[in-house]
């Protein structure tokens, strides 16, 4: 454990959280897409991702320090994975579409440019608040420079 | 009286050293705000350095003043990394309280400008001393 610990605590995050934009960004970008991926040569729309997120603790330093009992190590956040959200998609009649089926209707995305909006700001306001805690450490880290001026 | 390695002195150093894992775990929680299921952690610290100081623990019981002197010391004494288990702030399990925390975190700040601020007084004192009081 260094004395930067404190601060790549605070890193991981903003990684996450714009990773976190990013897979917002595609979303909203992808909002009509209808050909995301090919199965058995039909077309299917794009499908709304989600990170999954949880603490970074994985190491075996940290389960070992972990089990002797010590203070439990510190490490962050980190991505564990994207996922595809299943919620049906929207079915829109719209038959001239090349994508359409024999009824046609085509399948549109399952993003909600609501939930996306949502999940930006929330996005913005985490990566403040940990911008915050970085700047927070940085001043104490420069303070104990000061011990003995 | 020993002039750099008293009493005050190792005070100042556990207490910022703590202030320090304080830090690390406001960080931590903030980090991990939007995890499921993630329990703030929680830093105890000045209740345990009271007890401490009251009643002194364990002390090495010396035969002798060459003997090494362990126990009874301060210097990693009374940090503890807690989780808070018994409350559910966000629908996912989470319960880290920003407000809380951001306000934690500010609190911590001053402390600790304030440990350091007492420990260069302190240096400053014995700098005047060293300078025969010019």
């Amino acid at each position: 454990m260094s004395i930067f610990n404190g601060m790549n605590v605070s890193a991981s995050a903003l990684t996450a959280q714009r990773l976190r934009m990013d897979v917002v960004s595609a979303n909203i970008a992808n909002a009509e897409t209808t050909r995301g991926k090919l199965v058995d040569g039909e077309w299917q729309p794009y499908q709304r991702k989600m990170v999954v997120m949880e603490p970074n603790q994985s190491s075996f330093a940290s389960h070992l320090s972990k089990a002797m009992g010590s203070n439990e190590a510190i490490n962050g956040v980190k991505v564990r994975a994207i996922i595809e959200d299943q919620t049906p998609f929207k079915l829109v009649y719209q038959p001239e579409h090349p994508d359409a089926n024999e009824d046609g209707y085509i399948q549109l995305p399952n993003v909600d440019p609501l939930k996306e909006m949502i999940d930006l700001i929330g996005t913005t306001r985490s990566y403040e608040a940990n911008v915050t805690a970085l700047d927070a450490h940085k001043n104490m880290l420069l303070k104990a420079l000061e011990i003995g001026r | 009286m020993e002039l750099l390695n008293n009493s005050t002195t190792r005070l100042l150093q556990t207490a910022l050293n703590s202030s320090m894992v304080r830090q690390q775990a406001i960080s931590h929680n903030i980090a991990n705000i939007d995890t499921p299921n993630y329990k703030a952690k929680n830093v105890v610290f000045e209740n345990e350095l009271q007890q401490a100081v009251a009643n002194q623990r364990v002390k090495a019981y010396r035969t002798d003043s060459r003997h090494l002197e362990f126990g009874g010391h301060l210097n990693n004494m009374g940090t503890r990394v807690t989780e808070r288990n018994n409350s559910q702030y966000n629908h996912n399990g989470n319960n880290v309280d920003i407000d809380l925390e951001m306000a934690e975190l500010a609190k911590n700040q001053i402390y600790y400008n304030a440990l350091i601020d007492r420990l260069n007084g302190r240096f400053n004192s014995i700098r005047t001393v060293l300078g025969q009081g010019r």
